[in-house]
């Protein structure tokens, strides 16, 4: 029966290959979304995973998070730099670290912060240390930039053609180990030198009359935020000292009109359910394609199997029982079936991946693409599905009358 | 082997006052070699197809020894078909995709009494009708060739009765002497009846009795003079 089933395919090839690329295209369609939907949730979830409590201006949660955690480019509103003077000196914080995006280097974001955060957020090097000056830089794991080498960041990004800050000059002190998030693209700098780019304090050494005129951001790093002394910053990460501490700081930061506090898991959560509902609208429409393309094929096989009803009633008449017939007709539509939906599954794989790798280039998190067991369930579905359906033509070749065959076309 | 006892055959069509077939009565020995001829519509398929079982009368008995095949069911039939008709049709219906030696085999592979014995006799078989290659592929072989493939296949499993549907007509007359002879030769040595739905002259000539149908009835059922039973 395999013989003859392999045989029968050979001799149809072009129509079989045909239908398998259909029916694996179809196939892919709903994997490649349901995989990436899965990868975005997975991917965005890992990213946040360190960020517990962060604090900002009023305005936006979910800008709030995508700037900070994500660190796409948008302005963020600022809050009070007493804010971080306060929560440092909080006992309910284990410790509390700004963090402010701005300018840019070569499309990498540039991001004010603290060699605590730094070493928080990346423990491991894989080359060279943290900062421990103000114009020396730690370059994420995917920054394509060498180490030791000197930088002038923009104000913007160069393709806004947007103006080069000329009154520092970093140099890459360090590399980190990849982490899998967006900082892996970032370029950690000390956050005071930010503020001295940006005119947000003075420079000391200037006022006690040296001149700094090339690299006015240079100096000790000095990582202390004093009351009163400390410029407005756009958000605050937190590690809190406990559970019962973080929501009781989330209340206390949201209590007021100065600040919000929000846990990123929770603004993901919300995330995701406007993402699930985009995921369901696509994978309705993959379920439609998967539907229609079905009732296309389970039509070609009912008229494919009517053009060959003489060679299937000559086969009856030459003795071959009915069952087999059927399972002749129904065994071609499986192994077709079960050739396009692994080839389906496969290219959904690819096609997710291809997805995830270009957002991975450009964004810096990773996105797993990866089969869950649900997957495998889903799959023996789909092709019992398919087995009830092939069944319709391989009854048509079960009731063919055996007398059509002893003459006409073969 | 059963002899063939028809009486009371009658078919009809729908839509077709006169009946397709109507035979009173029709006895075939054992072993008997038959030609049914006769003009397009004369019946000779529908004939052919009540008495392989292939189809069922609207009434009348059609006896292979005790058997009335027209109150089997259609599995009935075509597990009685199996077993006693080796059928042998105009067009070949062989699979092109499969070599001479599993065409020869694939009605007793679906039916799934291919042992290793009637593997054997597929051999002996191709040998018999003169095909030395049982591996050549179907789509290359002649037609000729095909239709050796064809007989050797109706007689794989031995059948007590063989009906041949033209089997002459798409060949040239060379091939088809040599298929006609070699027919003959193999029921005559496996003792089969052979019944042969035939234009063919040549063919006619070399069968023992021919039955002519006009109309749907038996117009003439003579024993040819000269002819070897």
């Amino acid at each position: 029966m395999i013989g003859l089933i392999i045989a029968d395919l050979r001799r149809y090839w072009v129509g079989a290959l045909m239908t398998v690329a259909l029916i694996a295209m179809a196939v892919a369609l709903g994997t490649a979304i349901q995989l990436q939907e899965r990868s975005l949730r997975l991917g965005s979830a890992r990213a946040a995973e360190k960020f517990d409590l962060l604090i900002g201006a009023p305005g936006s949660e979910a800008q709030l998070v995508l700037s900070a955690v994500f660190l796409q480019p948008a302005a963020l509103p600022l809050l009070g730099g007493d804010v971080l003077a306060d929560l440092q000196h909080d006992d309910r914080v284990v410790w509390a670290e700004p963090i402010a995006p701005g300018d840019f280097y070569k499309g990498f974001p540039i991001i004010g912060t603290t060699a605590r955060l730094v070493t928080e957020l990346a423990p491991e090097f894989t080359e060279g240390v943290v900062f421990s000056a103000l114009d020396e830089a730690v370059i994420g794991a995917a920054v394509d930039l060498a180490m030791g080498m000197t930088f002038a960041p923009m104000h913007g990004q160069v393709e806004h053609g947007e103006a080069q800050h000329d009154n520092v000059e970093y140099r890459i002190a360090g590399r980190l180990s990849p982490t899998g998030t967006p900082w892996d693209r970032a370029i950690l700098v000390p956050i005071r030198s930010s503020w001295k780019v940006h005119g947000l304090v003075q420079d000391e050494d200037r006022d006690s009359g040296h001149d700094h005129d090339e690299t006015h951001a240079s100096g000790d790093l000095d990582e202390t935020f004093v009351q009163g002394q400390t410029p407005d910053i756009p958000a605050i990460l937190v590690k809190p000292a406990s559970i019962a501490a973080a929501y009781k700081l989330r209340q206390d930061y949201r209590a007021n009109e100065k600040t919000v506090a929000v846990f990123p898991a929770e603004v993901l959560t919300s995330l995701y359910g406007l993402l699930g509902d985009v995921t369901a609208v696509l994978s309705y429409v993959a379920l439609a394609a998967r539907i229609l393309v079905g009732v296309s094929l389970i039509m070609l096989a009912v008229i494919h199997v009517l053009q060959r009803r003489h060679t299937l009633s000559a086969l009856r008449a030459l003795g071959a029982p009915r069952w087999s017939l059927f399972a002749l007709v129904w065994g071609q539509a499986i192994v077709i079936s079960i050739c396009g939906v692994v080839l389906g599954q496969i290219g959904g794989l690819a096609a997710a991946s291809l997805i995830s790798s270009h957002i991975e280039n450009g964004q810096g998190f990773s996105l797993p693409v990866e089969f869950a067991s649900t997957d495998l369930a889903g799959t023996i579905a789909l092709l019992m599905v398919a087995a009830v359906f092939a069944a319709l033509p391989a009854l048509i070749a079960f009731r063919q009358p055996a007398a059509t065959g002893l003459r006409g076309g073969g | 082997m059963p002899d063939l006892e028809v009486t009371d055959l009658c078919v009809r069509f729908a839509g077709l006052a006169a009946p397709a077939l109507d035979v009173p009565e029709l006895k075939v020995s054992a072993g008997e070699m038959l030609a049914v001829v006769g003009p397009s519509g004369s019946g000779k398929s529908t004939l052919v197809n009540m008495l392989t079982g292939l189809d069922t009368p609207a009434r009348g008995a059609i006896l292979w020894g005790r058997t009335n095949i027209g109150n089997l069911s259609e599995a009935e039939r075509d597990h009685w078909r199996g077993r006693n008709v080796g059928l042998v049709p105009q067009d070949f219906h062989l699979f092109p995709g499969l070599s001479a030696i599993n065409n020869v085999l694939l009605p007793a592979r679906l039916a799934r009494i291919a042992s290793r014995t009637t593997v054997d006799r597929a051999h002996d078989l191709l040998q018999a009708v003169g095909l030395m290659r049982p591996n050549q592929p179907i789509n290359t072989m002649s037609r000729g060739e095909m239709q050796r493939v064809a007989i050797a296949r109706a007689l794989l499993r031995q059948p007590a009765i063989v009906v041949a549907d033209e089997p002459t007509a798409s060949l040239d007359a060379d091939n088809g002497a040599a298929v006609s002879s070699l027919l003959i030769l193999l029921a005559r040595q496996t003792g089969s009846t052979l019944i042969v739905v035939t234009h063919d002259e040549a063919l006619i000539r070399l069968m023992p009795r021919h039955l002519v149908l006009r109309n749907g009835r038996i117009f003439a059922d003579r024993v040819a003079e000269g002819v070897l039973a």
